[in-house]
């Protein structure tokens, strides 16, 4: 290459001889290569049930030639009352605590609420996304999350291909996870008795669960304002399924109230008889998921629907609806409408009558009952002149369960007999680059 | 949801051949809030809330992961 | 393609978020002109000095025009013309780039398009042929004194890769002349200039058309001032056993570079500065960041 050296001068005076005239000098820069994503979050519910507060933060760094890079890490404390699955009764009742330590009331005509329950939690993802020739991508990640009674370990990989001058990519990933259970006081056997305090005869040790995800997905651009994503997923859970804490209220068959129990002479514990859950020690899941954004000019409308239905007998869909629309320049408000609902498990029994066969699985957890649930909220943001963004979220989420009538009895009807959850979601973020 | 009639109408790929823009039409698409992944943190967030409250999860794809909450 | 080029007359003007935008189509490529700071008026007297720019230029130099200078010098190879002072100093720049190049860059090579067609097949002519018309390739065949210009019979010229460029530079010196220090950026087809900084000291965000996956957002760069140009074989390019060749021929082979890489975006004082180091570091295949560090420019390479 002849005068190297010089080819900036060179062509720059060639340049100016063409033009007629020399140029300031260029002022050009890439966007940030290290871009952050922090978040802190309260999550409360009514009633002094749960309160979480975490923080998240979230680094991504691109490379040149489209190599990706992410982390994320999380740290959220849980504090609060959950419900145990119980029953109301019409007299106050008490509960041995998981540990097994001590106990807890509720009192009469509410649904018992557990508040021994405080845990705190850290996870770490990373990920990591290679482009392998023109068309192909490859993305693999790591998972790892810690808490009192709970470790989970997890790997994910995907690959991407791109066609039709890269408006359609077709992707396929597979994740795999080990996850251990080491409840407080040990893991319970699957519908035996709940005990006095210091009897851990029906408690074992930790147990574990492994999880195998596949995923087949399509992102197709629609028109130059709209893209679509469409993503089919399988999940294979098996090993130790059961929520350890939760528990069924034996009941009499005629009036529904709780049958009852003292405790052993000189101890404490339950006056009630309630058998710790069972769930089968499989699931298979099957999801379809779309989602698609839409540009209307400036503001940007994003919609997504999911289907689940797995072989506990739940089906459920999920539709959410956001609308980001621009304020000025530099501002957006974004308001968010989400409907859930899900069909109850097979095994899901409010109750167990006292004298009745006992089922195979039952729980009374009602996360696995009938409910409908709507989140609706919005989201403000603020871009600061260096192009760095705080945004808020505040959101308000409510359950509403139904439990059939033919699963009810006698004086059940007249209580409480969901605790229908509310729960107000803040969120303050600021998202920079370095 | 007309374009979701649109996709169900060419699930084949060559059928989606036509569907598309040019690379320099590629504009709009850039924003970096038409990007379907443009809060993943939120996402993260969401997903995580909804797992612990909810018997479904996921379906936008992997990470995050499992905890004692459900 | 047809012979000749529809003028297409028609501006689109629109409200972005901060500032104006105007829409045209010229020298076959989209074209928008962004404007800072300006009442709706103004902003479209802007667009439509640079559009009159853009449509100047392309009538004065494309090819397919009969009309233009350069239909007039391929028209009368062997004999001498004298170009006007425009014209004159686009053959002077075009010479100094294959001095440059050591004669890769050559705009006597563009007869060589009538045996490579580039439309992702894997057509590719034999070395005879190539031979056959690599005859009338070569600025060593040219007499060039300027103004006078003399092309050996069966030669042609093509300013198609020096054009777009220029005509993107000498739009921002007409909009420069009516509006001094207005901050707009010019884009003719991923070739962009920014004279002025904008009032609100953000720099304009330019996307660079790169292999970007469905549903994901491109590389972007700042730009405060200067020019920005992208050169690449995402349109068109040939398969030939199992290579994958740019559509950008070196002219003293006759053949389309090897091993260049997926695109190079460079960001220079001008556009044409800009544009030109993109042609010349393509034209140098694997080697093309040792020109671009001797460049002193800012650049980013995809790899193929």
């Amino acid at each position: 290459m002849s005068d190297d050296n010089n080819l900036g001068a060179t062509l720059a005076a060639a340049t100016c001889a063409l033009l007629g005239v020399s140029a300031a000098p260029v002022m050009a820069d890439e966007a940030e290569r290290w871009s952050f994503d922090t978040a802190l979050l309260y999550y409360g519910e009514n009633d002094d049930r749960v309160q979480d507060v975490s923080a998240t933060i979230g680094a991504r760094r691109a490379f040149d030639d489209e190599r990706l890079l992410n982390f994320t890490l999380t740290a959220d404390t849980l504090t609060g009352a959950s419900a145990s699955g119980a029953i109301a009764t019409d007299a106050p009742q008490t509960f041995t605590s998981p540990s097994g330590k001590a106990v807890y009331t509720a009192p009469a005509g509410e649904t018992p609420l557990d508040d021994t329950f405080h845990d705190t939690r850290f996870a770490l993802n990373a990920g990591w996304t290679q482009p392998l020739g023109r068309l192909y991508a490859l993305s693999a990640g790591l998972g790892f999350s810690t808490e009192y009674d709970y470790t989970h370990l997890g790997a994910n990989l995907s690959l991407a291909r791109d066609f039709n001058k890269r408006n359609t990519t077709v992707s396929a990933g597979l994740a795999y996870s080990q996850d251990d259970v080491d409840p407080v006081g040990g893991a319970p056997v699957p519908l035996s008795q709940m005990l006095d305090v210091g009897d851990l005869s029906h408690k074992r040790s930790s147990d574990s669960k492994d999880i195998v995800d596949v995923l087949f997905g399509v992102t197709q651009v629609l028109s130059r304002n709209t893209v679509l994503r469409v993503n089919y997923s399988y999940s294979q859970s098996s090993g130790y399924l059961n929520d350890p804490y939760k528990i069924l209220s034996v009941v009499d068959g005629v009036t529904g109230d709780t049958i009852l129990r003292t405790p052993a002479p000189g101890a404490q514990g339950p006056t009630g008889i309630f058998l710790y859950e069972s769930r089968p020690d499989t699931r298979a899941k099957h999801s379809l998921y779309a989602e698609m954004k839409h540009a209307f000019g400036a503001p940007v409308l994003y919609g997504s629907y999911r289907f689940m239905t797995d072989d506990w007998g739940i089906d459920s869909h999920t539709a959410e609806v956001r609308l980001r629309w621009p304020l000025g320049s530099t501002s957006y408000v974004e308001p968010v409408l989400r409907y859930y609902m899900q069909s109850q498990a097979d095994f899901y029994h409010p109750s167990l009558v006292q004298g009745a066969a006992l089922p195979a699985y039952a729980s009374a957890d009602f996360r696995l009952g009938e409910f409908d649930a709507v989140t609706v909220g919005a989201k403000f943001g603020h871009q600061t002149p260096g192009g760095n963004e705080w945004s808020a979220r505040l959101e308000y989420y409510q359950q509403n369960g139904t439990i059939a009538r033919e699963q009810l009895i006698g004086n059940q009807f007249a209580r409480e007999q969901y605790p229908d959850l509310k729960a107000v979601i803040a969120q303050f973020g600021y998202r920079f680059g370095l | 949801m007309k374009a979701f009639g649109l996709l169900a109408a060419c699930f084949a790929l060559q059928g989606c051949a036509s569907v598309g823009v040019e690379p320099w039409q590629r504009d709009v698409l850039a924003r970096p809030e038409m990007s379907l992944d443009a809060s993943p943190v939120d996402a993260a967030i969401d997903d995580h809330i909804y797992f612990s409250k909810e018997a479904s999860s996921g379906g936008r794809g992997f990470g995050g992961g499992g905890c004692g909450c459900n | 393609m047809a012979n000749a080029t529809l003028q297409n007359a028609s501006i689109a003007m629109s409200r972005e978020s901060d500032y104006w935008a105007g829409r045209f189509t010229a020298m076959a490529s989209p074209c928008e002109v962004l404007i800072e700071d300006a009442t709706e008026a103004r902003a479209r007297q802007i667009v439509d000095i640079a559009a009159d720019c853009a449509w100047r230029i392309e009538r004065k130099f494309s090819r397919y025009r009969s009309d233009g200078v350069v239909h007039m010098i391929n028209s009368n190879a062997g004999r001498a013309i004298v170009l006007d002072e425009e014209s004159a100093s686009l053959i002077d720049f075009a010479s100094t780039l294959t001095k440059l190049s050591e004669g890769r860059f050559d705009i006597t090579s563009g007869v060589l398009r009538t045996v490579w067609t580039f439309d992702g097949g894997s057509v590719v002519p034999t070395q005879a042929e190539i031979d056959a018309v690599m005859t009338c390739v070569g600025w060593h065949q040219v007499e060039w004194r300027k103004p006078v210009l003399q092309l050996r019979p069966g030669m042609q010229i093509d300013l198609g890769g020096i054009g777009k460029e220029y005509a993107v530079d000498q739009a921002a010196a007409r909009v420069e002349e009516i509006a001094p220090g207005l901050s707009c950026l010019i884009n003719f087809g991923g070739d962009v200039v920014v004279r002025n900084p904008r009032q609100d000291g953000q720099p304009w965000r330019v996307g660079i058309e790169a292999s970007e996956h469905a549903g994901t957002a491109l590389r972007v760069v700042h730009l405060s001032r200067g020019g920005l140009a992208t050169s690449g074989d995402s349109r068109r390019f040939v398969f030939h056993r199992g290579h994958r060749y740019s559509h950008i021929i070196d002219a003293r082979t006759g053949w389309p570079v090897r091993n260049a890489p997926h695109s190079i975006t460079v960001a220079a004082d001008t556009c044409t500065q800009a544009g030109t180091l993109t042609t010349l570091a393509m034209l140098q295949g694997a080697r093309c960041e040792d020109l671009l560090r001797a460049s002193a420019a800012k650049y980013w390479i995809q790899p193929a």
